[in-house]
């Protein structure tokens, strides 16, 4: 039995004992404790060292608002976690844990010089300290002070862990299962209402688990909660622990972290670690409660001083006393309570001392009936104690008069400064919230979304009240849905209700700006930090914040906030509500990358499209490189082949002889009906009307600013049908633009568009040889009648196709498209039937060469969305008798036609070097900096001909043809003169052959 | 020790693949839709998600102007079609190669597409469809029983549709 | 994550299901040669980037169609959605649905 352990109490299971490391040393705790309780209960309060002055600290509270006991946790390789709240993460047998921001240990850390350094580490030091003089910024402020700061350290591995996602529906969702979530959850689940109850402790009952001596309707708390979580589960609601209500957005949406398997000493193999959930719920009832604050005084973060809550949740919850000899410093009746049930366990309460004159007098006799001493009217000025408080020095205070203070021993000091609704999630809803004076606190005000707040979260204290606001909230949920409940009531005994003041800081006999009197225990904010924040002239709340840090920290201020706003607003001369309150913002509570990722990592990470022809080029060794949202062999390399000399071989084989290249990624557009032709005309730059059936042509799209958009090769099928190609790219882009100007703006058309993008498998065949190995293949095709720009339906090695003749490399060249599940069938037959004429298999780093030296430009690398037809050199495109279409009244627009646009030319270094695509060019390399940039290289390939080419967009370059241009790059100036970007075969003889 | 005796499949969810079907998107305008329906001789209904089946054809409305018809490979629907184009135009495109089907089935069939459909997907009746998103791949959903889905998936979709539903199925076999 | 209501499905689905497409009630010049260059620049390039209620479309992938929103930016929610076609929505009929 662990020192501090009560035998038999608590919930937790005394005959499962668990051992985990804490620092290296094992401990022993039992099955359902967390961390904390369990160090506790080995009568360790020292967990972990704060974030800026490495003070050492320990837990202050007992939840998931714990902004000091902060440990790394580790489950094995790659399964480290920094930053794990010790009152949150239970207890699992091997745990393996550590505590944080110190160096060398814990007891002894050098680091804490800060924390005599203090006054240079004030409020707003990042501001100051560092901007003199500037040379030291990298040298030594910036490894010293994040050396010794930072919060944790980082894993450095991948993370092995799965993490899973759901969406939910519900009719009403109950956040928070305490005493008013229950009770709303049972008036919800009514009437055949979907309702789901979710909380973010291991057990449900909220605070009830902390007052066993209530008794509500003749029961124990604790058999009221198992008896209500049994008829919740008998009438099918959906109980949900260790799951957290992260975030509220628009329209009801919730986001839930639900924790599967940190608790598990062997999860299930496979098991997710998390699952994130996104709940659509059509009632929400918050029903979070309330969070107590701490005390703003001298030495109120030395470990041992502790939230009077936390300690009555360790004593009933986990049966740990957390001091043989507490005392008590609070302004809220709620304290009494904590020291009553710790003297009725054993221990000797050192003293109660209120801040209030006056005291309830059943608080009192309380107190008297225990021994317990109560000092009303009293101040608390300081602490002592090393890594532990040893003793609490308590003052009278007579008006503004503070008196001298005693010091009282105790080896732990209990407080509480009242409690604050917990509003986060309602604030996510920017829900307003309004202060209430009598209880100085927010409230919540104006809703936004189908909400209700219930119990502590409302300002109400005592079960009864909580419990019969819990009951109506549930109802006017279900009432929401327009289902009929009957209400509830509940009647409870030895209730706890009670009141409490708030305050800014304790008031001292002593320097108040030497006062180490925390408000945010992560961040290390102090009251003379808000103080000094203020009059450096700081008046908005959200720049006191900023200035201090103050509610900055992971725990997003859940402590801080009230009390740093007290103290801001007496500082401003102000009443809080005028000085307002920071906004809350997702994540409540700090949530892992990897529930946020779910199934999206790995292979999944992003969505990969492969073609049907894919398993082929992964079989045989090809290089893939993303394409839009495709996978696409980018080259064949063969044994001992780099890039270069895989595509220089592609591309000479395909000129040579046969070159074969998976097109399937091409979009395809089915445009069907009998306006097919006109709906053509008004899309794309040129005219269709003459276009034969059993023709193509080129076709070039612009947006109706006059750029181009997409461009791809057109074929005429039949009068009322055309087959449109459409860059990878472009293809559902181009397929939304020709959608929303049928359906939008030419609804009287009678044309239809259908994406045929994959139900064809496209191969393209290239090449001198390409026809004469085609030709036996082919039914079907009147070859007498099929010249360069040709298109037909018929079948290829057997199987039914589209063939399209046309180039996008300068040779004879060939696109057949098949259906998709025969694309591979295909592919073989072909690779069979070329071996004659050795063919050669290339890749989209190939394709992109032999277009270039042919200066087939490809929309989106060498346009930028910025480029007109003219621009491109595209003008012959363009359907001049034609009276519209898309972007034409742009083309005349001033800025279009003026003078110096960028266009479209080709470059050849002067000493054969390789350009860089996105190089700037200049016109005159030795004018002063910043240099006048007149375009950039757009595309830049090793060729064909023996030497690089490269096409590149400059001012008024048709203008300069011959003319030399300048490309300054880091290893020197780089000369190179403009020509056309036709670089081969310019009266495309071949195309004839 | 005894044999396990015969055993019936108890995975709480079950992906098939199915075979390839004739698969049509149609296109006409309300004006024409009944006179087209009559040539296909299939009722195409006007609701959106809504199925009608005839000769073993199958409609799914989809869109005001758009259909999807599912009927057994070698059904020619073309040529009806094509004898009613003047009185009634419209685009009739073979898709059968377009999409992949997969059945989904088995008790926890909801939990499955719940992982990755924002819609929700156990209010949608039996016997109705809709065109949807799994994560980020847009899919047809059949509803054909309370637990049996049929998903029809752009092909090239499918490698990542089939990775997260093994994932999925992993995760619901953990029973966590 | 909004809630949407598609006018033509008739049923309000998940936000993931729409895509946005712009403002709404631009409607395309029926002849635009016949436009003088500032005002077509207009109809290119001049939105109304309302604070408030904001005519806008979006596009349905279940249903494929275009369709019309009124919806206040300032709070995201969308006030009303109505066909492609139909007349501009006026703001005073804000919660018509
Ligand atoms: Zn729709």
């Amino acid at each position: 039995m662990s020192r501090y352990r009560i035998s038999g109490k608590g919930r937790v299971d005394h005959s499962a004992p668990v051992s985990f490391t804490f620092d290296g040393k094992t401990y022993r705790g039992l099955r359902g404790d967390t961390v904390a309780s369990a160090l506790l209960a080995n009568g360790v309060h020292l967990m972990g060292r704060s974030f800026k002055y490495h003070r050492p600290r320990g837990a202050v509270s007992a939840g998931s608002e714990e902004p000091n006991a902060l440990i790394g946790t580790s489950r094995g390789k790659g399964q480290f976690e920094p930053n794990t709240r010790a009152t949150v993460q239970e207890l699992r047998d091997g745990l393996v844990t550590e505590s944080q921001n110190k160096w060398p240990h814990l007891s002894f850390d050098i680091g804490a010089v800060n924390d005599r350094a203090y006054m240079l580490f004030s409020a707003g030091f990042y501001y100051k300290t560092f901007m003199w003089p500037k040379s030291f910024w990298d040298k030594i402020y910036e490894p010293v002070i994040r050396g010794a700061a930072g919060l944790g350290k980082s894993p450095t591995e991948v993370d092995p862990d799965r993490y899973a996602s759901r969406y939910l529906h519900t009719d009403v969702l109950v956040i928070g299962a305490g005493a008013a979530g229950i009770a709303a959850a049972l008036s919800a689940a009514q009437s055949g209402a979907d309702v789901t109850l979710v909380d973010e402790n291991a057990e449900m009952g909220g605070s009830l688990l902390s007052d066993p001596a209530v008794q509500i309707d003749g029961k124990p708390a604790w058999d009221w909660v198992e008896a209500q979580l049994a008829r919740l589960r008998a009438a099918g609601v959906r109980l949900m622990t260790r799951t957290t209500a992260i975030g509220y957005y628009h329209q009801n949406m919730v986001g839930l972290c639900q924790r599967l398997t940190d608790h598990l000493d062997n999860p299930p193999a496979n098991a997710p670690r998390e699952r994130m959930w996104r709940v659509r719920a059509e009632q929400v009832v918050l029903a979070q409660g309330a969070l107590e604050k701490p005390l703003v005084f001298d030495g109120n973060d030395r470990p041992g001083v502790m939230l009077a809550g936390a300690a009555q949740t360790y004593l009933h919850k986990y049966g740990v006393k957390v001091g043989d000899t507490p005392a008590v410093v609070t302004s809220h009746d709620s304290a009494y309570f904590a020291a009553f049930d710790l003297a009725d366990s054993g221990a000797r309460v050192a003293a109660i001392i209120d801040t209030r004159d006056a005291v309830r007098p059943d608080l009192l006799e309380g107190a008297r009936k225990r021994g317990i001493q109560v000092l009303s009217g009293h101040t608390v000025t300081t602490t002592k104690g090393r890594l532990r408080v040893k003793s609490v020095r308590a003052n009278p205070v007579r008006g503004t008069h503070v008196g001298a203070g005693r010091d009282i021993a105790c080896d732990c000091l209990l407080m509480s400064g009242g409690w604050t609704p917990s509003l986060h999630l309602f604030s996510h809803t920017k829900g307003s919230l309004g202060w209430d004076a009598g209880s100085n606190t927010f409230l919540p005000d104006r809703k936004t979304e189908a909400c209700e707040i219930a119990g502590a979260g409302r300002g109400l204290w005592g079960y009864e009240a909580v419990l019969a606001d819990g009951a109506a909230a549930g109802l006017r949920a279900l009432e929401g849905l327009n289902r009929a409940g009957h209400s509830a009531a509940f009647t409870v005994a030895n209730d706890r209700p009670g009141t409490g003041v708030t305050h800014t800081e304790l008031p001292t006999d002593g320097n108040p700006g030497k006062a180490k009197a925390f408000i945010d225990f992560q961040n290390d904010v102090t009251a003379k930090d808000i103080r000094l924040a203020v009059r450096e002239g700081m008046r908005s709340i959200e720049h006191v914040k900023r200035y201090t840090t103050n509610g900055m920290a992971t725990d997003q201020g859940k402590m801080s906030n009230i009390n740093g706003l007290m103290i801001a607003a007496d500082a401003l001369g102000k009443q809080p509500p005028q000085v307002g309150l920071t906004t809350f913002r997702p994540p409540y509570t700090p949530t892992s990358f990897g529930a946020f990722c779910g199934y999206l990592r790995g292979d999944t990470f992003q969505l990969t499209r492969k073609t049907p022809i894919d398993p082929w080029a992964e079989a045989n060794g090809a290089v893939f490189e993303p394409v839009a949202q495709w996978r696409r062999a980018w080259y064949f390399p063969k044994a001992g082949e780099d890039m270069h000399a895989a595509v220089l071989r592609e591309c000479k084989a395909t000129r040579a002889s046969l070159g074969i290249f998976d097109a399937s990624t091409l979009g395809k557009i089915e445009v069907a009906g009998p306006d097919a032709v006109e709906f053509m005309n008004r899309m794309y730059t040129n005219p269709w009307t003459k276009l034969q059936p059993g023709r193509c042509r080129y076709g070039l799209l612009l947006g109706e600013d006059g750029f181009i958009r997409d461009d791809g090769v057109i074929g005429r099928l039949s009068p009322d049908l055309f087959h449109v190609t459409t860059t990878t790219g472009g293809a559902a882009r181009v397929l939304t633009m020709m959608e929303d100007y049928l359906q939008t703006e030419w609804p009287d058309l009678d044309v239809w568009l259908t994406s045929t993008t994959e139900q064809w498998a496209t191969v393209a065949l290239n090449g001198p040889n390409a026809l004469k190995m085609l030709k036996p293949l082919v039914e079907g095709v009147d070859w007498d009648d099929f010249p360069h720009m040709s298109c037909a339906e018929c079948t290829v090695a057997g199987l039914p196709a589209r063939l399209f003749r046309l180039s996008f490399t300068g040779e004879v060249g060939f696109e057949v498209n098949v259906p998709a599940r025969h694309g591979l069938t295909l592919w073989t037959a072909l690779m069979e039937a070329g071996k004659p004429y050795d063919i050669c298999p290339y890749g989209t780093e190939t394709m992109h060469v032999l277009r270039a030296e042919k200066g087939y430009i490809i929309v989106g690398q060498d346009t930028d969305g910025t480029v007109t037809p003219q621009d491109a050199g595209l003008d012959w495109a363009i359907g001049k008798a034609k009276k519209d279409f898309v972007g034409k009244r742009s083309l005349s627009r001033p800025d279009i036609v003026a003078k110096g646009r960028k266009q479209l030319v080709g470059l050849l270094t002067e000493d054969g070097s390789l350009l860089q695509e996105g190089a700037q060019i200049v016109l005159d390399p030795n004018q002063p900096k910043p240099m006048k940039m007149v375009g950039h290289v757009t595309s830049s390939y090793q060729s064909t001909m023996g030497h690089p080419i490269a096409m590149a967009v400059i001012e008024g370059g048709f203008d300069k043809m011959g003319e030399t241009v300048f490309i300054p790059m880091p290893d020197g100036v780089r000369k190179a003169r403009i020509t056309s970007t036709v670089f081969y075969d310019p009266d495309n003889a071949r195309l004839k052959a | 020790m005894t044999n396990q005796k015969h055993q019936f499949d108890a995975s709480p969810v079950v992906v098939e693949d199915l075979a390839p079907a004739l698969r049509l998107s149609l296109r006409v305008k309300p004006a024409h839709r009944e006179t087209l329906g009559r040539a296909l001789g299939l009722d195409l209904p006007t609701r959106v998600g809504s199925r009608a089946a005839a000769n073993g054809a199958e409609a799914l409305c989809l869109g005001p102007d758009e259909w999807l018809i599912v009927a057994p490979e070698g059904t020619d629907l073309a040529s009806p079609a094509r004898a009613a184009y003047a009185d009634a135009p419209h685009s009739l495109v073979d898709i059968s190669d377009r999409e992949i089907t997969l059945r989904l089935s088995g008790p926890a069939v909801l939990d499955l597409l719940a992982a990755c459909c924002p819609r929700n997907i156990a209010a949608m009746p039996v016997g109705a469809a809709a065109r949807t998103v799994f994560d980020s791949a847009t899919v047809i959903l059949w509803r054909d029983g309370p637990t049996d889905f049929r998903m029809d998936v752009w092909r090239s979709f499918a490698p990542h549709v089939r990775s997260l539903l093994t994932q999925v199925r992993t995760e619901i076999a953990a029973g966590l | 994550m909004l809630l949407i209501h598609c006018p033509y499905c008739e049923d309000t689905l998940p936000e993931l299901e729409f895509t946005y497409a712009g403002e709404a009630h631009i409607a395309r010049p029926a002849d635009p040669s016949a436009l003088s260059d500032d005002e077509w620049r207009d109809f290119l390039f001049i939105r109304t980037n309302a604070r408030g209620p904001h005519y806008e479309r979006w596009r349905h992938i279940g249903c494929g169609r275009f369709f019309n929103a009124l919806r206040d930016t300032v709070s995201d929610r969308f006030l009303t959605t109505y066909k492609a076609g139909e007349a501009r929505r006026p703001l005073t009929n804000e919660a018509a649905e």
